[in-house]
Parts: C-alpha cells; sequence; structure tokens
C-alpha cells in the first residue's frame, strides 16, 4: 500500500480500487459480507478508524449517544469500569472514566477522499460530478441492464468501449461526445487511456492515484458494481463485458468533454498547472485520538453489557439444572435439523415448548449438500450453497408442470404509445380495484416473491448419480452414493447425532417471501448464496433415507434405525409458514406420528408468529393468537409493508454446542445455534469443520448489519422506500444517483450494532489448537472481527479470548429474570418509540429463563 | 347546493391545520386525521353529485369570500363545479385514500411521518382549490399549494444532495409556470376589465358568444396559460423535470408525479377551454406539442434502465396523447384517458421495487440473448441515433441549466456594482428619495414619468439577479431580495397614480417576512453556526424550529398565497398597463427570480448534507 512516490501504476492502482470499492454483486444474489472487507488483515478497531479517516465512514455511535445508552442502563457502569480497567489499568479509570462520560468532543469529518477533485468546484467553479454523472450512470445503467428497457444498449458483446465507439461513428449525428478533440481521443485508442487522459486533466502523474479514489469513490456504487461484474460474469443471466479500466476511460472522457463544452476546448489548464497540489498519501497511517480511544471504551463497554447478561443467563441456566445438561431427551417424539439461522431460535423454542419429548438442531442451512440447482425449464443454474464453495455437482429438476403467470402491470407493453394508451384505458381502471384488494386483502401474486415457489413441491429430483460420466457442462449429474454418504455422514457428526435416532427426523430449510422487496435475497437462507433451503433439505433427506446409503453408514459405524425416516421441509421466516416435501414416502406409522407433529408445528408457528409480531407495530400482540397468525401471513404479502420481517436485525450471538447449553433461555432470536456435541468430539477433529464456516457467514452477517447500521448513509442502503430499481441489478435513491449498496434502514433499525460473540463448548485448549489450525479462521478472533468464548464443560467455567489466549471469564451481572409464562413475557414488551439508537434498544428482551412448568398452550 | 362548494376546499383546509397540530410521534392520530379529510370531503362530494344530478348536470357557480376590493381590482375566493372538476376530484379522492392508507404503513418510524402526512394533506387542499375554483385567481392558491408542497416532498429525504437539488430543479420549471400564471391573469384582468369568472365564459360560450375578439388576445392569453399546462404536465421542451421529482417515498412519487400533479395540466387546459376552443390553430399548436411529445417520451422510456424513470415518461407519454385527444375535442376521452393513466402509473409507482423479482425470474426462464445490432442501413443508423438520443434524454434534461440557470449566473456574476454595501449605503437611500418622489409626484418631470418605472424595476431585477448568485453570507442576499422588491414596488408606485394603501399592503408583507428571515440568520449565528451560500449547511437537522420559521418568511418574501404579499403581488400587477411589455417582463423576471433566490437560500441553510462528523454524513452522488 505504499504511494505517493511510486510512479504512476495503472495496474496497482486498479487493483486497490477494486479491493476498497464495495463488492456486493447484483441483488438477485444477495450474500452478507464484511463492508469493510477490504480493511480486514488489521485488527478491528485500528481498521474502522483507518477506514474512516480515508473515506468519511460513520464506524461507532457518536460520543453522546453511547452516554444516553449508559445513562439509560443499557451501558452498565460496572462493565465501563471494567472496560477501562483492561485498557488503561486501575490508575487510570479515573481519568478515563471522566473522559467518556462528560469530556466535551468535537466530532470531526474531513475524509481524505474527495480533497483533491475538489479543486474543480473551488479554482474552477464548476460542478463536473452535476454534469458528467447523471449521463455516466445512465449509460452504465443500460449498459449493464437486465431487462427493464426495452430497447437493449448496442453492442454489449463488444466491451463498453468499443460499443461507445460504434453508437460514436455509427450515429447520425454522433454519440454521447460533443468536443471534437474528445471525440477524435475516443478513436485514437494509443491516447485513450488513464495516463494519457489523466495527463489531460491532472497533469502530475503523482496525483493520479488520489484522483482516481477520489472520483471512483464519488459514486462508489456504480464502480463497484462494474468491479463486481468484471470479476463474476456470471453473476447477471444475461453477460455483459466490461471492465472497471473502461468505466473508467469512459468516465475520463466525460469530464474532457464537459470541461470542453465549459471552457471550450484547450482553453483551460490541467489542475496542476492552475494551482500547487501536494499529493496526499490516502492510506498513510491514521493516528490514534483520544476521543477514539473514548468511542473504544464505550463500544465495548456496549458489547460487554450484553455479553454479560448472557454468560450470566447461562451460568445460571447451569446452577439451577445441573443434570440436565448431561440429558438426553427421553422418548423422542422427533428431531428437527434447522438451519443455524438466529430466527430459527425462537420456532426451536417454541417447538421444545409445545412438544418437550422433541429435539431440534441446528447447522449451516445448506444441510452439507453444495450443488448447482437447474430449474425445470429454467436456462440458468442457481448455486444453492455458501458463496466461498465451489460445487461440482448439479441437482436437476424433472417434470413439474411449471406454469408461471403473469403480472400484467409489469408488463412491456404499457411503455409503448399504444399499449400504454390500451393500458391505460383498460389496466387503468381496473389497477384502482386491484390497489383496493392489495390494501384490504393481500394475497400471493406472480410479482411477490415467494419462498415455497423456488422449488415445486411436485417436481422430482435427480439426485442419485449412477454412472459418474454422466456431466452436463462441466458438472456431474446427481450424487454417487459414497459421496452421499460422506455428506449425511459429515453432516450428522458435526452436530453430534450419532445415536437415539427418533422415528422421523426433519430437515427444515428456510426462506422469506415478500412483496415490493428488492432486497428479498437478503431475508432468504445466507448458506444457500441467499435463497431458500429448501433443496437443500430435500436433497439431503433423500440422502439420509438411501437404503445404499445407509448401509454405508453402518460400515462406518453410524447406524441410524431402519425405521428412522427423514422429511425435508421449508419454513417461510416471514409467512411464518411450513411446507414438507415428498411426504407420501413416510411409512404409515412415521405418517401417523407426522400427522399429528404438524399440529405440534403448527402450535410452535403460532408462537413464534406473536414473538415476531411484537416488533411489529401494525400487529396487536395481545389478541388472538390465530388472528396475529393471519396477520404475520398477510404482511408476508403486503405491497405496503416495508419490513415482511427484520431479517437478522438483532443478531449478536453465535453458540456452538449441545442444545441443553441453551435450552430454556430466552435470547430474543439473538442467536445463532450451530449443534456441537463435546462429547463425541473430545479432542476436537470434528470442531474445524464446525467452526470454519462461522466466521465468513455468521460474521459476515453480523458485520454487514454492523456498519450498515452505524452508518446507513455511506455503507448501508438508506431508506428502502425511495428505492428506485436499476436494471435488475442494484436499487438507487434517484433517476441521477449512485447505486446503494448494504442494508436499507428498514433491516437495520432494531439492530443493535455490536461484534457476534461465539462461544463453544468445549475445553479452551482444544478450542484454541482448533481456530489456530487455519490462519485466516485465526485472524477473524485475533484481530477482534468476531469475539469468541469458550465454557469449558468439566468445570463449567467461561474463557474468553483475547490477545491470543483463553482467559477466565465471571460474569458480573446478578439475578437474571425468571419468565412463568411465555405469553406474558412478550407481552410485557416495550415498543420503541423512534428507531433512534437509545430507544431501539429498550424494545429489546433482556435474557430470561424460561420457568419449565409452564403450559405454553395456555 | 352552490352554498355546499366552499366546503370543498374548507374541510381540507381545517384538516390541514389539525394536522399541523398533531404531535409527531401520533402516527395513528396522524393518519386517521389525514383520512377523516380526505374520508369527510368525499362524503359532501357525493352529497354535492346528486344534488348536481338531480339538477341536471348544470354548471354550478358559487361566490365565497372577497378578499380585497376596490372599485377596479376584486380578489375573491369563487367556486365551480362541472364535469371536469367531478372526474377529475373522483380520481384524486380515490388515490388520496388509498395512497393514504398505503403510506400509513409504508411511511411508519420515518423521521418525517407528520412531515409527511401534512404534505399529502395539504397537496389535497390544493387540489380542491384548483378543481373547484371559480375564477383564476382562487385556482392560482392551489397552484401555489401544489408548488410548495411538491417543493418538499421532493426534499423529503433533506438530508441528501440530490433530492435538495431536484426539489430546486423542479420548483425552478413551477415557478416558471407560477409567474406564466400570473401573466395569464393579468392579461385577462387587462382584456376583460375585472376579474372573470369561468361560470360566465362558459356560459358564453355555450351560448355561442365571442369570448376574446382580438386576434393578439386570442393567442396570447391561451399562450399563457399553455405554458403552464405544458411545465406541470411535463411536456415537450419541460418534460425532464419528472423523473428527477421522483425523489421522496415511492408513495408520494406515485401520487404526485405518476398521477395527480401531472395530469393537473391538462385541467387547467380544460378549464379555460371557452378562451381558445375556437382558435383551431391554436388547437393545432397544442396538438403537435402533444404528438411531439408522445413520440420524444417513448422512445425515452423504451431505454431506460431505472424504472421509475421508465414509467415516468411512459406517463408523460400518455399525456401527450391526452393534449391531442383535447386538441380534437375528444374531452370526454381525455377525461377517461386520464383517470385510466392516473391509476395505471400510480399502481406501477407504488409495487415498482417488486419488478426486480418479477423480471429476473421472468429471464430466469425464458431469457433470449438479445441480437446485436447491424450498422448496414440507414434505419439501422437512425435507430442507433435515437437511442443515443434517448440515453441524452433529447438533452432536455441540460435545457434548463443551459438557458435558464447558467445565462442568470453569467448576468449575476457580471454585476460587480451591485452588493451588500452598494445596496445599505446607494440602494437604500435612493428608495427613501424615491418614496419621497412617489408622494409628490408632480416634482417629478414628465419626460421622466415614462421612463423611471422601468429603470426602477430594471434595477430591482439586477439586485435579484445578484441576490440569486451569491455565495458568501446568506443575510446578503437576503438584502439584496428584500431592496429588490422595495424597487419594484417603487416602480408600480410612479406608474400609475393609486391608492398608497395597496403598495403598503404589500410592502407589509415584505417587511415582516424580511425581519424574520434576519431573526432567523440571527438565532443561527448566536449558535455560531455557519450561514453561507456557498454550499449547503443542512440545519434543519438540528434546528428544525428555525428551519419551519425561515420558510414562513421565506414563503411571505415570495408571495405566497394568503399572505399580505401575495394580495399586493396580484393588485400590483393589476396597475401595469397592457402596453407596458417592458415592464410587464421586468416584473414577471424578478418574481420568478425572487422566488427562486429565496427557495435557493433556504435550501443551502437548512437542507442538504451537513458536515458534521458526529452523525452519518450522505453522499453527494446519492
Amino acid at each position: 500500500m505504499g504511494h505517493a512516490t511510486h510512479p504512476f501504476d495503472l495496474k496497482h492502482v486498479l487493483h486497490e480500487l477494486r479491493h476498497y470499492l464495495p463488492s456486493q454483486t447484483p441483488l438477485k444474489d444477495f450474500i452478507h459480507h464484511n463492508t469493510l472487507h477490504a480493511f480486514q488483515e488489521m485488527p478491528f478497531y485500528e481498521a474502522i478508524f483507518t477506514a474512516s479517516s480515508i473515506f468519511g465512514y460513520q464506524v461507532t455511535f457518536n460520543v453522546h449517544e453511547y452516554r444516553r445508552l449508559h445513562q439509560i442502563g443499557r451501558i452498565r457502569d460496572e462493565i465501563l469500569d471494567r472496560v477501562i480497567r483492561e485498557r488503561h489499568g486501575e490508575r487510570e479509570v479515573k481519568i478515563w472514566k471522566e473522559r467518556a462520560l462528560s469530556k466535551p468532543y468535537k466530532h470531526e469529518y474531513e475524509p481524505r477522499v474527495g480533497r483533491l477533485r475538489e479543486a474543480w468546484k473551488n479554482l474552477y467553479r464548476i460542478d463536473l460530478d452535476n454534469l458528467v454523472q447523471p449521463l455516466f450512470f445512465r449509460i452504465l445503467g443500460s449498459y449493464l441492464d437486465q431487462g427493464i428497457a426495452l430497447w437493449h444498449f448496442p453492442f454489449v458483446d463488444q466491451g463498453l468501449l468499443s460499443a461507445v465507439r460504434e453508437l460514436e461513428k455509427e450515429g447520425l449525428t454522433g454519440g454521447f461526445f460533443r468536443s471534437g478533440r474528445v471525440r477524435a481521443l475516443l478513436f485514437d485508442e494509443a491516447n485513450c487511456t488513464i495516463p494519457h487522459l489523466l495527463h489531460l486533466l491532472v497533469g502530475d502523474p503523482a496525483l493520479y492515484e488520489q484522483y482516481l479514489f477520489d472520483q471512483q469513490f464519488g459514486h462508489r456504487g456504480w464502480s463497484g458494481m462494474v468491479a463486481t461484474i468484471e470479476e463474476k460474469p456470471d453473476s447477471v443471466l444475461y453477460p455483459k463485458k466490461i471492465s472497471l479500466e473502461e468505466a473508467i476511460v469512459l468516465e475520463l472522457l466525460l469530464e474532457l468533454d464537459a470541461l470542453d463544452q465549459e471552457f471550450g476546448e484547450t482553453q483551460w489548464k490541467p489542475l496542476v498547472e492552475t494551482s500547487r497540489f501536494e499529493p496526499l498519501n490516502l492510506f498513510a497511517k491514521v493516528e490514534r485520538t483520544e476521543l477514539q480511544e473514548v468511542l473504544m471504551i464505550w463500544q465495548d463497554a456496549f458489547e460487554w453489557s450484553y455479553y454479560d447478561d448472557v454468560l450470566a443467563g447461562l451460568q445460571h441456566l447451569r446452577s439451577i439444572e445441573p443434570e440436565q445438561e448431561q440429558e438426553d431427551v427421553p422418548d423422542k417424539t422427533f428431531q428437527a435439523i434447522f438451519c443455524l439461522d438466529e430466527r430459527e431460535g425462537s420456532l426451536r423454542r417454541h417447538l421444545e415448548l409445545t412438544d418437550t419429548h422433541c429435539e431440534t438442531l441446528g447447522c449451516p442451512g445448506f444441510f452439507g449438500v453444495e450443488f448447482y440447482f437447474h430449474h425445470a425449464g429454467g436456462k440458468f443454474y442457481e448455486k444453492l450453497c455458501p458463496l466461498q464453495v465451489t460445487p461440482h455437482h448439479l441437482i436437476k429438476e424433472t417434470k413439474g408442470n411449471h406454469k408461471r403467470e403473469h403480472e400484467h402491470f409489469h408488463s412491456k407493453h404499457t411503455h409503448r404509445v399504444f399499449g400504454g394508451f390500451f393500458s391505460s384505458l383498460s389496466l387503468g381502471l381496473w389497477s384502482a380495484v386491484k390497489l383496493t384488494l392489495n390494501l384490504f386483502r393481500p394475497r400471493m401474486s406472480p410479482a411477490i416473491s415467494n419462498a415455497f415457489a423456488h422449488m415445486q413441491l411436485d417436481g422430482e429430483l435427480i439426485i442419485e448419480n449412477t454412472d459418474p460420466g454422466q456431466m452436463e457442462n462441466g458438472l456431474q449429474i446427481g450424487y454417487t452414493v459414497p459421496e452421499m454418504t460422506d455428506r449425511v455422514e459429515n453432516l450428522l457428526r458435526g452436530i453430534g447425532m450419532v445415536s437415539n435416532f427418533a422415528d422421523i427426523v426433519y430437515v427444515l430449510g428456510h426462506g422469506s417471501s415478500s412483496a415490493n422487496n428488492p432486497h428479498h435475497g437478503a431475508y432468504d437462507c445466507g448458506a444457500c448464496s441467499g435463497r431458500p433451503g429448501s433443496v437443500n433439505a430435500r436433497v439431503f433427506a433423500f440422502m439420509a433415507n438411501h437404503a445404499g446409503v445407509r448401509t454405508l453408514l453402518d460400515s462406518r459405524g453410524l447406524h441410524i434405525p431402519a425405521t428412522t425416516q427423514f422429511l425435508g421441509g421449508l419454513h417461510d421466516t416471514a409467512a411464518d409458514e411450513i411446507a414438507f416435501f415428498d411426504e407420501k414416502t413416510l411409512a404409515p406409522a412415521n405418517a401417523e406420528a407426522h400427522k399429528r407433529n404438524r399440529g405440534i408445528f403448527e402450535e410452535a408457528l403460532d408462537l413464534n408468529a406473536k414473538e415476531r409480531s411484537r416488533r411489529f407495530v401494525s400487529i396487536n400482540t395481545k389478541q388472538d393468537i390465530r388472528k396475529i397468525r393471519e396477520a404475520i401471513r398477510r404482511r408476508s404479502v403486503s405491497y405496503f409493508e416495508p419490513r415482511p420481517e427484520l431479517g437478522h436485525g438483532t443478531n449478536a450471538l453465535c453458540f456452538v454446542g449441545h442444545r441443553s447449553l441453551t435450552k430454556g433461555l430466552f435470547l430474543d432470536r439473538r442467536a445463532f445455534l450451530n449443534s456441537y456435541d463435546y462429547r463425541t468430539d473430545p479432542d476436537g477433529k470434528l470442531l474445524l469443520g464446525v467452526m470454519r464456516p462461522l466466521p465468513p457467514v455468521c460474521g459476515g452477517i453480523n458485520l454487514e448489519y454492523y456498519f450498515s447500521r452505524m452508518d446507513n448513509q455511506k455503507l448501508g442502503a438508506g431508506p428502502k422506500l425511495s428505492h428506485h430499481v436499476v436494471g435488475l441489478i442494484g436499487v438507487a435513491n434517484s433517476s441521477d444517483g449512485d447505486l446503494r449498496p448494504g442494508l436499507p434502514l428498514q433491516m437495520i433499525e432494531v439492530h443493535d450494532p455490536i461484534r457476534l460473540l461465539i462461544l463453544v463448548e468445549h475445553d479452551p485448549e482444544v478450542v484454541l489448537r482448533t481456530i489456530k489450525m487455519e490462519p485466516a479462521l485465526y485472524d477473524w478472533f485475533d484481530k477482534g472481527w468476531v469475539h469468541l468464548a469458550a465454557i469449558n464443560p468439566a468445570t463449567n467455567e467461561f474463557h474468553v479470548f483475547k490477545n491470543g489466549a483463553f482467559r477466565p471469564y465471571k460474569p458480573s451481572k446478578e439475578g437474571i429474570a425468571l419468565a412463568e409464562n411465555i405469553h406474558d413475557l412478550l407481552e410485557s414488551a416495550a415498543e420503541m418509540e423512534t428507531n433512534h439508537i437509545v430507544h431501539a434498544t429498550q424494545e429489546n428482551l433482556p435474557v430470561h429463563i424460561l420457568s419449565e412448568r409452564q403450559d405454553a398452550r395456555v | 347546493m352552490t352554498e355546499l362548494l366552499q366546503y370543498l376546499v374548507l374541510i381540507p383546509l381545517a384538516g390541514f391545520v389539525a394536522g399541523l397540530l398533531l404531535p409527531p410521534k401520533r402516527e395513528t392520530a396522524i393518519y386517521w386525521s389525514a383520512i377523516a379529510t380526505v374520508g369527510l370531503n368525499s362524503l359532501l362530494f357525493v352529497g354535492i353529485f346528486v344534488l348536481w344530478a338531480k339538477s341536471g348536470f348544470a354548471d354550478q357557480h358559487a361566490d365565497g369570500p372577497v378578499l380585497y376590493s376596490t372599485n377596479t381590482a376584486n380578489f375573491s375566493i369563487n367556486f365551480f363545479f362541472d364535469r371536469n372538476s367531478a372526474v377529475y376530484f373522483f380520481v384524486t379522492s380515490v388515490l388520496a385514500f388509498l395512497v393514504l392508507t398505503f403510506s400509513r404503513y409504508y411511511i411508519h418510524r420515518e423521521k418525517g411521518f407528520k412531515r409527511f402526512f401534512n404534505n399529502l394533506v395539504f397537496f389535497y387542499t390544493g387540489l380542491c382549490f384548483i378543481l373547484f375554483a371559480g375564477n383564476l385567481e382562487t385556482l392560482f392558491v392551489g397552484w401555489e399549494i401544489i408548488s410548495i408542497t411538491s417543493f418538499f416532498l421532493i426534499a423529503y429525504y433533506r438530508e441528501r444532495y440530490l433530492p435538495v437539488k431536484n426539489a430546486l430543479k423542479v420548483v425552478s420549471f413551477y415557478r416558471v409556470a407560477d409567474v406564466f400564471l400570473l401573466l395569464g391573469i393579468w392579461m385577462c384582468h387587462h382584456y376583460f376589465e375585472r376579474n372573470i369568472q369561468f361560470a360566465e365564459i362558459r356560459e358564453m360560450y355555450r351560448n355561442g358568444l365571442p369570448i376574446i375578439t382580438e386576434i393578439g388576445y386570442q393567442w396570447a392569453i391561451p399562450s399563457m396559460f399553455l405554458v403552464v399546462a405544458l411545465v406541470k404536465s411535463a411536456q415537450l421542451p419541460f418534460s425532464a423535470w419528472l423523473p428527477r421529482a421522483m425523489e421522496g417515498p415511492t408513495t408520494s412519487s406515485a401520487i404526485f408525479y405518476g398521477s395527480l400533479a401531472v395530469h393537473i395540466g391538462i385541467f387547467l387546459l380544460l378549464r379555460t377551454e371557452p378562451l381558445w376552443a375556437d382558435n383551431t390553430g391554436f388547437r393545432v399548436l397544442f396538438g403537435t406539442i402533444g404528438l411531439l411529445t408522445t413520440l420524444v417520451a417513448t422512445f425515452t422510456a423504451r431505454v431506460q434502465s431505472n424504472i421509475k424513470t421508465q414509467i415516468a415518461y411512459s406517463s408523460i407519454a400518455q399525456i401527450g396523447i391526452i393534449f391531442i385527444e383535447v386538441a380534437l375535442g375528444l374531452n370526454l376521452l381525455a377525461l377517461v384517458h386520464f383517470a385510466g393513466n392516473a391509476f395505471l402509473r400510480t399502481y406501477q409507482l407504488l409495487v415498482s421495487p417488486s419488478v426486480l423479482n418479477y423480471l429476473i425470474h421472468d429471464q430466469f426462464f425464458n431469457f433470449i440473448p438479445p441480437q446485436q445490432n447491424a450498422t448496414n442501413t440507414f434505419s439501422d443508423k437512425l435507430r442507433l441515433t435515437a437511442y443515443t438520443w434517448s440515453i441524452r434524454e433529447w438533452n432536455l434534461d441540460g435545457f434548463a441549466y443551459r438557458y435558464l440557470w447558467k445565462p442568470l449566473k453569467f448576468m449575476g456574476n457580471h454585476l460587480s456594482f451591485v452588493n451588500a454595501w452598494s445596496t445599505v449605503w446607494l440602494y437604500l437611500p435612493l428608495f427613501s428619495v424615491g418614496m419621497y418622489y412617489a408622494y409628490h409626484r408632480e416634482q417629478v418631470p414628465v419626460f421622466l414619468g415614462k421612463w423611471l418605472p422601468i429603470a426602477l424595476a430594471l434595477v430591482g431585477v439586477f439586485l435579484i439577479l445578484k441576490a440569486f448568485v451569491k455565495r458568501n453570507e446568506a443575510w446578503r442576499a437576503w438584502l439584496l431580495i428584500v431592496t429588490s422588491q422595495l424597487f419594484i414596488a417603487l416602480a408600480i408606485a410612479f406608474n400609475e397614480q393609486f391608492d398608497f394603501a395597496q403598495i403598503y399592503l404589500y410592502l407589509s408583507g415584505i417587511l415582516v417576512s424580511a425581519a424574520l428571515g434576519y431573526w432567523c440568520f440571527w438565532l443561527l449565528r448566536r449558535r455560531s453556526e455557519a450561514t453561507t451560500l456557498d454550499r449547503y449547511h443542512g440545519h434543519s437537522y438540528e434546528y428544525p424550529r428555525i428551519a419551519i420559521l425561515f420558510m414562513i418568511a421565506s414563503l411571505g418574501l415570495t408571495g405566497f398565497p394568503i399572505t399580505p404579499t401575495f394580495v399586493g403581488e396580484d393588485i400590483i400587477l393589476g396597475h401595469v398597463h397592457e402596453n407596458q411589455y417592458a415592464l410587464t417582463m421586468l416584473i414577471a423576471f424578478s418574481l420568478i427570480l425572487d422566488g427562486l433566490a429565496v427557495m435557493r437560500i433556504y435550501a443551502r441553510l437548512f437542507l442538504g448534507p451537513h458536515t458534521k462528523g458526529y452523525h452519518e454524513v450522505a453522499y453527494r452522488s446519492s
């Protein structure tokens, strides 16, 4: 990253730009990731403050907000003291506490990026951004457009610049440029390069890099999108040949054109001839300020005030029911494997309350089966596994009559002259009726993203491969028996499910239905690349039921009783509905049991709906539970509802351990729950495989929420109410605006931006050994992007990972609240006054111990 | 039934005031007060409709309160009800009801929830004024209300740059339209020598009586209204403002720019139909503009990759067709087409975010790579040319910049002899001298009499041009604006012998607003906040109350309806004679600029991104 002194190295600068630009893919796939991934090689605080100094991001709350959180008790005083003590030693507690609590600080806003290019405005009195950006965005948008425009950008197979050249050459009145000089430059390929154009605009190679950063970060949304599509051409269905380099050339040409127009060709001089500019090293080390130290103290205190509650709750749980932990659930009625997603935590809790003999487990929602999926009649494959995994298998859907209905209001006819005329006269009057129906009787329609439509319920899948030669586009169709066995064994052993199988094991993926929601992918399963997990669940169930697989598993020492059947299903986390697949494969006895279990699921879903409803002002949590459920369902198909559900908002924890670790604890849907049994893995052989995906997946979700919440303007997408869908690849706020990557306000407003705490149930020695095996994994914890703690099952003591070692931790919170009745608890929750953080945190329910004796059914 | 008509504007007005009084966090109460307003008014409308049907659908006229009256000028709020009012009101009510209900959930928990609903109700009030106006003056009141609510709804996300910039852009178009409407009123006033009522010209037209007999006026008067209609309905060459108005929440974009506000130009044409009905050439003129607009807008819609922009241009294209229908005399079809287009585009905008999911899904199953373009034939080349032009929006967006802002800035920047100090030492004393002579006109040489008003008005225009480009302290620009208004008043005082009470009415509005504005500057400076005009400061984030105060001052200074300045403005124009083109132009010009300069100061000080580090700062490109 050394800069400034180097002569201009285009390749290097392009590489750096790509590194720092947002890497969000077109919205059809939404994969959560650390928004500041570019700074991840630094320790957390250093990274965020550096990013803040360079790009002007808001990366923490301001001091006043922390102070108010402290005043309302959300940040606990003893935790604040402890954090200061740990950071600055006992002697300085008084000084730093005073600084934190009352010293006045001024928050400055002076990002390094953008300073050079301001010269156009200050010295030349020309607003280059206003003159160039609208047209530049429009060209990029039209070029990358996937299907909004009726006329496609011509020559997209030739690359951006060639297409622009063709238009310039073939158009009867020229193309996008008006200055003759610029037009000549466009065709002069030897000089139509970034260095030469910068020479004309800026004049001094020492400033080029800074200029390009200023320029590209003036519209990081579009630049990031171009760089992403260049790197991952298959992230769009309609392939487009584009590169960041070409986009920059085009923008520089447009800038020259605008300057020529404004001042006359060659009547103006490059920047360096007008004034002296001192090259600024954007990436120079950022010195820590006292204010930053104070903010670090506050953020730590904010986080630990919550973690401490949770750890105290866990401790309390162990102290009141010491035997419970060892105990397996007796006489299991059924088992259900869910995604570890924190939204499933509450459903699992309600299932266990409704039927005390069922057992629930959690693992990443692709259930260890990675593949591309080919819809019957689809023209593309869909990847259904985590982003980092590259599948070699293909699952094909056959049969199933995919009859797609149409939404005439999205029809292109309405944008034609006569089509528009007749549509106005016919559809127009009908749309008033339709709008009324949508308002008062919302129901599913073809324009609504429907989680259950991801796979046809009556379709058939090709899952088994009998002939390894069966390939399609380099992918093997289906899995062979040994391949299936590997995957089933891996998953079951990983979650510690090796004995005491129930007769029915449900495998439940999740997805989310929502209307009017360009970010719908962000609500689906992250482990399935932002899609519903239905196919994965069904595929896994098929594999685990396969007779050949069972035989092979037996030989590997994993015995699943013949009576045990796996059944796939999908939980819609917005509508709170469940669908099961292949129910007819159940043996008669199991079918009978399944019928009963469905009733249990329905009851649990009612309770889950009620729990979720407490955060929705439009639903009265105290009304009849059936009505709540119906209101929740309607919400998922309502066009007017910008919050069909709240996604991963409030996520904060990730538990890796046996269910008994947290069972009976009310964590308010804030914990990812990954099943793992240290007893089946005493020396931690499986632990690495279990832990490896957690920081990128759960930590990625957590950090994206963190940064979108801290700076919803720059790192988030802003309120979604004003979003314009652009090119089917992204959203902008305005017809002339930049793309807005990140999460919209409506997703993050309930979120407490605290880092993820991963708690592993195992000997800290084993945990430490495990994470040290992979540097990439270790760095997440060592650099503080994700917190790590361990609970030693032998001693019941907590250990927190810090500075390369685990240190014992004693929770200081005393008196964990006890909830006698889940209904009362849910109905007791406060409603946020506004979505300001101080009010938003008041809505959270504290950690409770749920009383075992209660009757959830009331 | 005629006595009931006034309640169609009084109910919304009362609802608006009630909405202002509600606390911002009471979302339910705010929603119900808005719904009750629209509901009650619709019920009243149903009643009136029944009575109207009983009367055999005859046009209805009702006299309302007289705001100001002399022997020459009469400013009264009158009402009129006919088929056009009925259809427009029906669509307005249905959409207002639906969009308000939609917004209740959609806007939930927004910081500006109350602001949003107040603006929607005020907008509805403005529409009611327009739809039931019995004369041009009443209609103008509604017109201004729509302009100001537009500004606020476009700049709803006031902490970002583009909404504020585009709000200013749109409002400057609107301001031009408003002044043309004022000019139209002025011409009518001169031609008919009184304030005409819609009912009477309609009656004359029905009876086949000639309404405008002079050929010049046959073109001049309707042309004024045509410009207004073209601006408001985003027809050529003013089309580019419409997509840029879609900055606020989708619901407000839908009701404003998808449907109601953008069709109001048609209404104005229909309302003033008796003035041009017999002028075939005029029909050809605006029919042709409609046709051209349809072509250009359709092409532009075809290449848009932004869904809301695409809907905007599709809507513009249909409105172009409605212009043609009106030109052909197919008024009923035009009304049905209006209703259909309004509903369709509202719906399309409201569900526009779902287009991503729907079309991606569609693409997933039906995608066929489009054929690459050929370049061989002339028609290939024509197609490519149309493509590039459409991407560039036929340069329509640059239009305002090139022909309005840039020349104004150029002129303003070259007026070096005007500045705040010269105002204090030169222009204000000059004004005092002027006032003295205005009282003692017998002392003014006769040969000066003819030129003095023009010279004074010219000084006024210079002052305001300078205010328009000021980049330093806001109080200086404010001083220039106020002084400029004083000179305009003085110009009128010299133009004709008349009652000074009228000038005082005007000046009282100006001076009170000026003082209020200065108080706001003082409040900001006392809190050591910057008040320069070289950038946006976004003070409304921290000082929402000062922002409201300053807004009131701004409205007063720009002559917003119901303020004394406004009544004065109308009367003052009445004192400019029909053949005084130069003076008329100067005054009209100064009125346009006055509005723009004042809104600019408001926007720079109170809107846009700020530079304080303690909360997030929006990108300039957002």
